[in-house]
């Protein structure tokens, strides 16, 4: 660990409870550190805000964090292209500001900010992190076009690039995201941007019958609307949709939404809340908490098993994937919600509990697992990331 | 008598007749011919067999044989692809998917299709039709072109702007390691756990694994759509169009732009009477209000930046004479040339004018003509570089042109290829837009698929054989990667 410090210089080396902190500037100080880690046999762990870090199950060893505070800033800023390319420790909240300074281009970056104001771009991307807006814009791997990495073994490497087209080389970018962080330090990212729509209008409808909500968001698939958000809340009873278009277009839509359904409007400032609320979601509580996916005609299917695990449902509802918080950890709750969402053909991540770790634990299949592992042993032969 | 050794391939062809049966085996020279090349016909080279399966276990039969024996292996859509990527190896056998032909599902309440690798693109939205649905990437080829080849180049096409690529409409594939084995990538239902996959094997060019099944995403019809043409009296007042209109905060489903020449070939296939400089076509998707107050806005703005004449399509019949136009441009070049190349660069948009101009002097430089085609929303240029094949040195000098057209590209900050893939055609100007550590980390990521070196070889990264020596990249050696001994 002396030998890492060295690397850095004293100021880049904190202590936290025993564990130490590295922090460096840029992606040759990674790429150094990490050929030093292997050549050393030690164990990293890659941290951005920390606001997600119990998503990924408490690793076995952790000689030491690799933080990405340092490696931050805005590189490049294309409005014009529709681009931008930051360091990966950059907070989120940073980006936005500095898209949103633009006054001729109203344009966003479409990722939700999952984890507050501390969430980073690079943690985002390695928790494949999404919220409400997933439902238009897609998730990390839809609005990624290129990075900056470091593998476990030091190599500095790019993949993409900064225009929106590109199938130059592998698409490696894919890889990185939702691996957590195991395969390579994410250094530089590439994103595309999407022009902030003329109107937005929140509608809900207050439902406790699920048969009811999944009818109306099976309407709302095939109806000549477009919503950026399509979110239930369960068992509360809620599917919230957010109309997005030009004024003209946001009002037919709206007319049309209120032939389908009783629907309350929400103003402005209520929609921005519910929103707020769902982002927050997954961090409320104390419980085990499960992020969760299932085929788009498996939401009641998903819905029961919720109400019958005794937790709360926050999610998208036509793709379907949200969250699932539980009251508590109690193993039993937790393994009967896992057997029903996998009954389900769906797909079940643990977001926190070590309990939730455990009986949610990925079990890729026979052929899957020599794959990823060949994968793992090429991108970080020592297992320094793993 | 002593039996004569039979060469590993023709072992293959022979052991493979037995699992496709007899008929679906190619050793003849003439038929072997038939596949010599894809789309890119000026790289030609005759495989040593060709195989047909009709099932994914045969496709891991056959590529169970090649593994034992050390025997590279391609596979082979419709082999329209346009970077060589479906180029033989003699040494080796093409696996022809093209019996891989049916629509195994539509799932219209989850809006999706599972199909094998030989339907071709536009097929998957003819039988999706008739639920209101269709399938959004839409490669100008989309008649001939086959799902398989569509995953292998991460295929696009003039409404990937609003839609995406193909990696955004694929949830499953299965497909066929290098070893034989047989896996599923991707979930039928979201966030998957595990590592993405599914996002290397697409765009991974036939380089990593076989996919004799894909799940496909499909999308509801729009209610409406608009498209119109404006004529331009330069390709940079076009451009000025196309500017204003991203500014505008609008997302078409397509912007499109033809040069002259283009046009010129374009009318040779099409009824349009199109007279100008630069030809705009742009289209407009979604609910019919929201499109309506957009397409006014977009048609005030070409105004405003000086179009001559803006004709909006007055029917699907008009709007499908426009899209002819563009669609054909490629083939209809072949009425102003004798053979022509076409090249595939992404540029940032907003240097279109200043690349444009870097094109003319090439062309001029070299003496050869160049037509421009142009995907103008995401800055995706197909230069048509025109030449005769029967004048000494004009195919060598269109090359040279052509591939210089990429890597101006990259000059400015783009791209060597938005969506035709690298192939063997700019396997060599790879250099031009990565490091030697960035290719050894692209051939690290392919041999964790293929280690033997199997799948597609001397495909998407450089090697020395064909590129000479390059410093810093370096194939990782099967001895090396599993730990066995390293480079001094």
């Amino acid at each position: 660990m002396a030998d890492l410090a060295g690397i850095l210089g004293a100021d880049r080396l904190a202590d936290e409870d025993g564990t130490p902190v590295l922090t460096p500037r840029d992606a040759d100080e990674v790429a150094t550190l990490l050929a030093a880690a292997t050549r050393d046999g030690l164990a990293l762990l890659v941290r951005g805000g920390g606001t997600k870090l119990d998503w990924r199950p408490v690793p076995a060893r952790c000689d030491a964090i690799l933080s990405t505070a340092a490696l931050a800033g805005i590189v490049d800023h294309q409005p014009g292209d529709m681009t931008l390319v930051a360091r990966a420790g950059t907070p989120l909240d940073d980006v936005q500001a500095a898209v949103a300074a633009d006054e001729r281009h109203r344009q966003r970056l479409m990722l939700d900010p999952l984890g507050g104001s501390d969430a980073t771009l690079g943690g985002i991307l390695s928790t494949r992190a999404a919220g409400p807006r997933r439902h238009r814009y897609g998730t990390p791997r839809d609005i990624v076009i290129g990075a900056r990495y470091v593998t476990g073994d030091g190599l500095a490497a790019k993949t993409g690039g900064t225009v929106v087209k590109n199938v130059a080389g592998y698409d490696v970018a894919k890889l990185l995201i939702g691996a957590h962080g195991s395969l390579a330090v994410l250094t530089e990212v590439a994103v595309k941007l999407h022009p902030v729509p003329d109107v937005e209008r929140t509608l809900v409808l207050h439902t406790t019958d699920a048969a009811e909500a999944a009818r109306f968001v099976a309407a709302l698939r095939t109806a000549p609307v477009t919503p950026i958000v399509v979110d239930v809340r369960w068992p509360e009873g809620l599917v919230a949709v957010r109309i997005a278009s030009t004024a003209a277009g946001a009002d037919a839509q709206v007319a049309l939404l209120h032939d389908l359904a009783p629907l309350e409007e929400l103003d402005a400032k209520a929609g921005d809340a519910l929103l707020d609320e769902h982002l927050a979601f997954p961090f409320t509580g104390s419980g085990a908490v499960l992020g969760v996916g299932v085929r788009p005609s498996d939401l009641t299917g998903l819905l029961a098993a919720v109400t019958a695990a005794g937790g709360a449902f926050v999610g998208r509802a036509a793709l379907v994937a949200g969250d699932v918080v539980l009251p508590d950890a109690d193993p039993d709750r937790i393994a009967r919600f896992v057997e029903a969402a996998h009954a389900l053909g769906g797909n079940v991540t643990a977001r926190r509990t070590a309990e939730a770790h455990r009986l949610a634990a990925y079990v890729p299949a026979a052929g899957l697992a020599q794959l990823e592992a060949a994968m793992q042993q090429r991108l970080d032969p020592a297992g320094v990331l793993a | 008598m002593a039996a004569v050794a039979q060469s590993p391939v023709l072992e293959i062809a022979t052991l493979a007749r037995d699992i496709v049966g007899p008929d679906w085996v190619v050793t003849d020279g003439a038929q072997l011919r038939v596949y010599e090349c894809d789309g890119l016909k000026n790289q030609r080279e005759v495989p040593g067999a060709v195989v047909l399966p009709g099932t994914t276990e045969q496709v891991a039969a056959v590529v169970r044989l090649c593994h034992e024996r050390g025997v590279p292996f391609v596979a082979r859509g419709a082999g329209s692809g346009l970077s060589g990527g479906a180029m033989p190896t003699a040494a080796g056998i093409i696996i022809g998917l093209s019996r891989l032909r049916e629509v195994l599902d539509v799932d219209a309440p989850n809006q999706r299709a599972r199909v094998q690798p030989g339907v071709t693109n536009l097929h998957v939205s003819e039988v999706a039709a008739p639920h209101g649905l269709y399938y959004a990437p839409d490669p100008s080829s989309q008649q001939v072109c086959t799902i398989g080849g569509n995953l292998a180049e991460n295929a696009g096409g003039a409404h990937c702007l609003k839609y995406g690529f193909t990696t955004n409409h694929v949830l499953t594939a299965t497909v066929v390691l290098s070893d034989g084995t047989i896996v599923e990538l991707g979930s039928e239902a979201p966030d998957a756990p595990g590592l993405d996959l599914l996002g290397v094997l697409i765009g991974s060019e036939g380089t990593v694994a076989i996919v004799t099944e894909a799940l496909l995403n499909l999308l509801p019809k729009p209610q409406h759509v608009e498209t119109l043409v404006a004529m331009f009296p330069s390709s940079e007042t076009a451009g000025e169009a196309v500017s204003t209109i991203i500014a505008e905060g609008i997302v078409p489903a397509a912007v499109e732009m033809m040069d002259r020449l283009a046009i010129d070939a374009a009318k040779t296939q099409s009824p349009v009477t199109w007279d100008t400089e630069a030809a705009l076509i742009v289209e407009l998707d979604g609910p019919v209000r929201e499109v309506q107050s957009q397409f006014e806005a977009v048609t005030a703005i070409c105004e405003r930046c000086g179009a001559d004449d803006v004709q909006v399509a007055a029917s699907p019949a008009e709007r499908m004479d426009i899209w002819r136009a563009r669609k054909s441009a490629f083939a209809a070049v072949g009425a102003l040339a004798p053979a022509y190349l076409v090249q595939d660069g992404v540029i940032p948009r907003t240097r279109l004018p200043e690349v444009l101009n870097g094109i003319r002097a090439l062309a001029d430089a070299n003496g050869v003509r160049v037509a421009n085609v142009f995907h103008a929303g995401d800055g995706n240029l197909h230069p048509l570089v025109l030449y005769d094949n029967k004048i000494e040195g004009e195919q060598e000098r269109a090359e040279k042109v052509a591939i210089a057209i990429i890597e101006l590209c990259v000059d400015f900050g783009g791209s060597i290829t938005g969506e035709h893939g690298v192939g063997v055609e700019k396997i060599c100007s790879m250099h031009k837009m990565f490091t030697g550590d960035d290719l050894t980390a692209f051939d690290r990521v392919r041999s964790a698929f293929d280690p033997d070196g199997l799948c597609n070889p001397d495909k998407l990264l450089p090697t020395p054989r064909l590129c000479g020596e390059v410093p810093g990249f370096h194939h990782t050696h099967r001895v090396e990667a599993a730990g066995l001994g390293e480079r001094m």
